[in-house]
C-alpha cells in the first residue's frame, strides 16, 4: 500500500516532469513521432520496410506494437501527428502529447519499484532506493528532456527481477523475454538471465537421497520455460517469420556499419584507448624517437572529430567487432562465475545483471552512452541492503554515469536544470543512502570524495567556461567529461569485481 | 542549524515523539523534512530546498513571458530589456526622458542602475542584446535566456539569502521542522515564482530588500533596517504600500527614553544619505528631478487600469464611479479610504512597540517582530484593496509578510496565497503560463495541504468548509473557463467573476488578519511571554 508521503513525493517528481516539457528535445522526438504515425498509417508488413523518414523503424516488434497502441490516442488527440508524411511535425500539441505520454508510460517503473520496496520488506532504505531509482537525472535528462521511453522499458526490468525476488522464476523469465521484444539493447544482460534460470529454475535435485541431479523434473521445467519464452517471441517475432522479413528485421535492428565509438565517446573502456591513442600521436609528434611511429592513415583526424564512423588508430592496434565481442564475453565471465559456482539467490541475479551491464558498456562495440542506466537501474536495486564498499561504488559509478548523461543536454538553455538536478540527486544519495546507518558521504574515502567533488570542477571547466578557452579544440570538453567520468566507471566495476566475488572466495 | 540539531540529539526521542504529536504533521511538506530529521540528515535539507527552488524556477522560465511575440510594444519583458539598452548607452540625464511613448524608464533609480549592469554585461556577451533602438522587440532565444538568468542571479542574491537569515534567525519554531518548513513555503510559493520567472519581472529584488528589512527589524538594527527599506523603495516605488508600517515601526523606536532621540538622528541620515546615493546622477537638476517624479508616480492614469481584485474594480460592476467623478476627485477618495484602512494597523503597530522600552527580551522581541509582520501585511493589503492605479501583480506586497508569517497563521497563509495566486491567473493565461500555474497551484495545494485535510483536527470546522467552498468556487470557475465559451454579450464574464470573487476573499482577509494584529498580545502563547518577560530565562 502506497503511504501519502509516497504519492506526494511521486506528485513533485510529475509536476517536475510537466514543467520540463518546453525543454530541448533531441532527434529521438522525431524518430518517434515518426513511429508513432508509419504505425497508425501502414499494415503491418511495411514496418520494418518503410524508409520515407531516416528514422526507420528499428526496435523490436513489442515496441512498434507501443507505439501502434499510442498512435490511437495521438489520433484522438491530434491527427496531424499520425500523419506519415507531415515530418518534423513539433507544434505544442504534438509535444504535449509525446512528453505526456513518457510521463504516464513511467508509471510502470514506478508501480514496480514500489513493488520492490514491499518485497524488500518496506524499510526506509528500500523506499529511498526506489525513489532514488525512480527520480534519478538518467530518467529525467534521457527520457524527460531528450525524449526516449526508457523508464517505461526498465520499468518491466525491475517487474522482471521484483518476480525473481519473490520466487517466480518462470514469470520473471518471460518478462524479460518480453522486455526482449521491446528494446533488444537488454540482450546485453541476457547471460546473467540465462544462467540463473538454467541453473536455479530447471536444475532441480532431489529432496531426499543422495540429492543428485533430478533429471526428469529438470527436463520438465527446461520445456516449461523453453516453450513460455518460444511463446513470447513467437507472438513477436511470429508474424514477421511468416511474412519472410526476418533478414529486413535483423538488418534494422542491427545495423553493424557503425564505429567502435559513438559520435561522443561513451565512457567506457574504449574512450580510455581512444584518448591513450590520441595522447601519444601528440607525443609522438612532439618527441619522434621516444614513441612508437605513427601508422599512415586516418586516424589523425578520426574520432576526436566526433564523426560515427569507423574509428582507426594510429599508434595502438586497431579494434575490431571481434575483439570488443570477445572482450566483452571475458568480461561477463565473473558475472557468470557467480551464478555457476556460488549460491543461487535472486539477489545474485541482480548482482549478475549488473556485472553484465558494465561488462557490455564497457567493452561493447559503439556503446551508446545513455546505456549506463542498464548498469544503474539494476545497481540500485541492491543499495536497498548495501555494504559499505557497495554503496562506495554505487556512489561513484551513478554520479560519473549520470554525469556522463550531461554532453546529451547540450543547450545552455538547459545547464541550470542539468546542475540542479545532478546536485539534488547526488546530495539525496549520499545523505540518505546507508550502510549500517552510516550515511554514504561518510564511507566514502578520501580519493572518492575528491573524484566525485572533481564533477563539479569538470562542470565549470566543460560547461559555464566561455569557449575561447578551448580554442580551436571544441571536442575537448567532451573528451575531458568522457575520460573523466570513464575512470570512475572503470574504478566502480573494479570495486564491485573485488566486492562480489574476492568477498566470496577469499 | 547548528544548536537545533544539537538540542534535538539531546532531547532524543522523546521530544520527537512530542513533536509528532502536531497537527502539521499530516501536512506533506512538514513530513518531508520530519523524514530528513528521522534519517538524521538534517545537513542536506537546505541546500536541498535551495536547489530545488532554482530548479523550479528554471523550469518556470523555460515557458512564455509577458508579451511574447506581440509586436510592436511587446510587454513587462521588453520594457525591463529596453531599460538595459537605454542606461547602457545614454548618460542617465536621458534616462528618464528618451523616447516615453516606447515604455519610458518609470521605476527609480535602482532599477535603473539594476538595468544598467545588466545592460553592461548584456553588452559584453552580445551587444546585439541591447543595441541602441535596433534591439527593440529582439526574442532571439540567447536574449531571452540572457533575460531569464539575470531574475535568476537577483532573485538568488537577494531574496533567498533574506528569506534564509530571517527564518534561521527567528525564534520560537520549537523544532527544526517547521523552520524549514517556513523557508522552503516562502522561497516555492507559486505567486512571485510566476510573476518573475514566467511573465518577468524583478519583484524579487524589492521583495528581497523588504525581508532584509525585517531580518535587520528582528536583529535590532533599525539603521540597517531603513537602509533597506529604502533600497526597496528605490527599486520599485510599489514598496511605498509598506512605508506607512516601516514609519511607525520606526518612529515608535525613536520614542525609546534613552537612545530614541539618537536613533532618529541615525535613521534620518541613512535614509538622506540612501536617498541622495540614489538620486546623485540627477542631484543638482530640479527639472531631473521632478521628471522622475512625474515618471514614477504616473496619477494620470486612473483609478485602475486593467481589471484587477480590489474594491474599485469590483464596484465597478454595480456602481461605475469612473463616469461619476473626476480622476481628481476619485484620487482623493481612494485616498481617503486607503488611510482609513490602513491607520487602525499602524496606530495599533505604533502604540504596541512604544510600550516596550529599553533592551527587549528575545520573546518580546518576537512579537515585535510578528507585530511589524501583520501591520506590512495589513498596510498592503489596505493599498491593494482601496488605492489608486492597482496593478494585478500588487498583490505579491501583502504576499510576502503573510509567508513571513505562515508558521504562525497555518491555514490563513495557505488559503491567501492560493486566493493571490487564483486572483493573477488572467495575467498568467495571457502569457501562456497555463502549465506551470496548474502544476504550481496544484503543488501548492497539496504540499500545504490547502484546503485543510479532514484529519487536522487543530483547524476550526467553519474553516474546513469555508476553505472547501473556496477552492471548489476556484476550481468550478477554471472549468468554465476552459469548456464553456463566454456569452457574446459578456465577454470579459470568466475576469470579472474571478475580480469579483477574489476582492470578497481579500476583504475577508484583510478583516481577519487585522483582527489577528490586534488579538496577537492578547493570545494565549503571546500574553505569556510578553507579560511575564522577566520569568522567562533567555535561553
Amino acid at each position: 500500500m502506497l503511504s501519502v508521503n509516497d504519492l506526494v513525493l511521486l506528485g513533485v517528481g510529475i509536476g517536475v516532469k510537466l514543467l520540463l516539457w518546453p525543454a530541448y528535445h533531441s532527434t529521438d522526438f522525431e524518430v518517434h513521432r515518426n513511429w508513432l504515425a508509419l504505425t497508425h498509417s501502414l499494415p503491418v508488413d511495411k514496418w520494418y520496410f518503410e524508409n520515407r523518414s531516416e528514422w526507420t523503424l528499428d526496435y523490436p516488434p513489442f515496441f512498434a506494437w507501443f507505439e501502434w497502441a499510442l498512435s490511437h490516442l495521438a489520433y484522438m488527440w491530434d491527427p496531424r501527428i499520425v500523419d506519415i508524411d507531415n515530418l518534423e511535425y513539433s507544434a505544442l500539441t504534438c509535444v504535449m502529447f509525446q512528453r505526456l505520454s513518457v510521463v504516464v508510460s513511467e508509471l510502470v517503473l514506478f508501480a514496480a519499484l514500489m513493488r520492490f520496496a514491499k518485497v524488500s520488506g518496506g524499510s526506509v532504505q528500500a523506499r529511498v532506493a526506489a525513489f532514488l531509482g525512480f527520480l534519478s537525472p538518467g530518467f529525467l535528462f534521457v527520457d524527460h528532456v531528450h525524449f526516449q521511453y526508457n523508464g517505461f522499458l526498465f520499468g518491466i526490468l525491475v517487474y522482471s527481477l521484483v518476480f525473481a525476488l519473490e520466487g517466480h522464476d518462470l514469470l520473471a523469465g518471460v518478462t524479460f523475454a518480453a522486455l526482449l521484444c521491446f528494446k533488444h539493447i537488454f540482450m546485453y544482460i541476457a547471460p546473467a538471465y540465462f544462467f540463473y534460470l538454467l541453473l536455479h529454475y530447471c536444475v532441480v535435485y532431489r529432496q531426499r537421497g543422495a540429492g543428485g541431479l533430478d533429471l526428469g523434473a529438470s527436463v520438465l521445467r527446461l520445456l516449461k520455460l523453453g516453450s513460455c519464452v518460444m511463446l513470447v517471441s513467437g507472438i513477436a517475432f511470429g508474424p514477421f517469420v511468416a511474412m519472410g522479413q526476418i533478414p529486413q528485421l535483423v538488418s534494422r535492428l542491427f545495423p553493424f556499419k557503425r564505429g567502435l565509438c559513438h559520435a561522443y565517446w561513451a565512457p567506457n573502456f574504449w574512450a580510455l584507448y581512444s584518448f591513450a591513442d590520441r595522447a601519444l600521436i601528440i607525443g609522438s609528434r612532439l618527441a619522434p624517437n621516444l614513441f612508437p611511429a605513427l601508422r599512415p592513415n586516418a586516424a589523425l583526424e578520426s574520432s576526436t572529430r566526433g564523426l560515427v564512423g569507423d574509428s582507426s588508430f594510429a599508434v595502438l592496434p586497431d579494434v575490431t567487432p571481434a575483439a570488443t565481442f570477445i572482450a566483452t564475453l571475458v568480461a561477463q565471465i565473473p558475472a557468470c562465475a557467480l551464478l555457476v559456482f556460488r549460491q543461487r539467490t535472486p539477489t545474485r541475479l541482480i548482482q549478475a545483471v549488473v556485472l553484465c551491464a558494465f561488462a557490455s558498456f564497457l567493452f561493447g562495440w559503439h556503446v551508446h552512452e545513455k546505456a549506463v542506466i542498464l548498469i544503474l537501474a539494476p545497481l540500485g536495486l541492491l543499495v536497498a541492503t548495501p555494504t559499505k564498499r557497495m554503496l562506495r561504488m554505487f556512489a561513484v559509478l551513478s554520479i560519473s554515469g549520470y554525469y556522463s548523461l550531461l554532453p546529451l543536454l547540450f543547450g545552455a538553455q538547459e545547464l541550470p536544470i542539468k546542475a540542479a538536478i545532478m546536485l539534488i540527486w547526488s546530495l539525496s544519495a549520499l545523505g540518505l543512502l546507508k550502510s549500517s546507518s552510516v550515511p554514504a558521504w561518510r564511507c566514502l574515502t578520501a580519493l572518492e570524495k575528491t573524484y566525485i567533488s572533481g564533477h563539479g570542477v569538470l562542470f565549470l571547466l566543460t560547461e559555464i567556461s566561455p569557449s575561447c578557452l578551448f580554442g580551436q579544440m571544441q571536442f575537448l570538453p567532451l573528451v575531458l567529461v568522457s575520460v573523466y567520468t570513464a575512470l570512475g566507471i572503470l574504478y566502480s566495476w573494479l570495486g564491485m569485481i573485488y566486492e562480489l566475488l574476492a568477498a566470496e572466495w577469499a | 542549524m547548528a544548536p537545533t540539531t544539537r538540542s534535538k540529539e539531546a532531547s532524543g526521542l522523546k521530544s520527537s515523539k512530542k513533536a509528532a504529536a502536531r497537527p502539521s504533521d499530516i501536512v506533506p511538506i512538514n513530513s518531508w523534512f520530519r523524514f530528513l530529521e528521522t534519517q538524521n540528515s538534517q545537513a542536506i535539507a537546505l541546500p536541498l530546498t535551495l536547489l530545488f527552488a532554482v530548479l523550479v524556477r528554471w523550469c518556470v522560465a523555460l515557458y512564455g513571458y509577458s508579451g511574447q511575440g506581440s509586436s510592436p510594444m511587446f510587454g513587462d519583458y521588453e520594457a525591463q530589456r529596453h531599460w538595459m539598452e537605454i542606461t547602457t548607452h545614454l548618460p542617465p540625464s536621458k534616462w528618464y526622458f528618451y523616447d516615453l511613448q516606447y515604455w519610458g524608464l518609470d521605476y527609480p533609480p535602482l532599477t535603473a542602475f539594476q538595468s544598467w549592469a545588466c545592460g553592461f554585461v548584456a553588452n559584453l556577451v552580445n551587444p546585439a542584446w541591447v543595441a541602441l533602438d535596433s534591439s527593440r522587440g529582439i526574442e532571439t532565444h540567447e536574449s531571452k535566456l540572457f533575460m531569464r538568468g539575470t531574475v535568476l542571479v537577483l532573485d538568488l542574491a537577494i531574496f533567498f539569502p533574506a528569506i534564509v537569515l530571517f527564518f534561521r534567525s527567528k525564534r520560537g519554531f520549537g523544532s527544526w521542522v517547521p523552520q524549514q518548513v517556513s523557508i522552503f513555503t516562502a522561497l516555492l510559493h507559486p505567486c512571485l515564482l510566476l510573476i518573475d520567472h514566467g511573465h518577468f519581472q524583478y519583484n524579487s529584488v524589492m521583495l528581497g530588500f523588504l525581508v532584509w528589512a525585517v531580518y535587520f527589524a528582528a536583529q535590532e538594527h533599525y539603521v540597517y533596517m531603513a537602509v533597506a527599506f529604502c533600497c526597496a523603495l528605490m527599486f520599485k516605488q510599489m514598496a511605498l504600500y509598506y512605508a506607512p508600517a516601516v514609519f511607525f515601526f520606526l518612529l515608535a523606536k525613536c520614542f525609546q527614553p534613552n537612545h530614541g532621540f539618537a536613533l532618529f538622528i541615525k535613521l534620518g541620515f541613512a535614509v538622506v544619505a540612501t536617498f541622495g546615493l540614489m538620486l546623485l546622477p540627477w542631484i543638482q537638476s530640479p527639472e531631473q528631478l521632478t521628471q522622475i517624479l512625474i515618471r514614477v508616480f504616473p496619477v494620470a492614469r486612473g483609478l485602475y487600469e486593467d481589471k484587477v481584485a480590489n474594491v474599485w474594480c469590483a464596484l465597478n460592476v454595480v456602481v461605475k464611479l469612473r463616469n461619476m467623478f473626476e480622476t481628481a476627485d476619485l484620487l482623493r477618495l481612494a485616498t481617503a479610504a486607503t488611510s482609513l484602512a490602513f491607520l487602525p494597523a499602524c496606530i495599533h503597530l505604533f502604540v504596541m512597540i512604544r510600550r516596550h522600552k529599553g533592551k527587549l527580551l528575545p520573546a518580546v522581541r518576537d512579537n515585535m517582530v510578528k507585530l511589524l509582520n501583520y501591520s506590512l501585511l495589513n498596510t498592503s493589503l489596505a493599498f491593494f484593496l482601496f488605492s489608486f492605479q492597482v496593478h494585478e501583480k500588487s498583490i505579491l506586497l501583502p504576499v510576502i509578510p503573510a509567508l513571513l508569517l505562515v508558521d504562525d497563521e497555518h491555514w490563513a497563509v495557505n488559503w491567501f496565497v492560493q486566493v493571490a495566486l487564483f486572483s493573477m491567473y488572467p495575467l498568467l493565461f495571457k502569457d501562456g503560463l497555463q502549465i506551470p500555474y496548474a502544476v504550481l497551484a496544484i503543488g501548492w495545494s497539496v504540499l500545504r495541504s490547502c484546503p485543510v485535510c479532514p484529519a487536522d483536527k487543530k483547524t476550526p470546522r467553519m474553516v474546513f468548509l469555508l476553505q472547501w467552498l473556496s477552492t471548489l468556487v476556484m476550481v468550478a470557475l477554471h472549468l468554465a473557463h476552459m469548456f464553456i465559451s463566454p456569452p457574446a454579450s459578456l465577454p470579459d464574464i470568466y475576469v470579472v467573476l474571478n475580480v469579483v470573487f477574489s476582492c470578497a476573499m481579500f476583504l475577508f482577509f484583510f478583516v481577519y488578519f487585522n483582527y489577528r494584529q490586534f488579538s496577537l498580545l492578547s493570545r494565549p502563547s503571546s500574553s505569556r511571554d510578553m507579560s511575564t518577560p522577566n520569568k522567562r530565562k533567555t535561553e
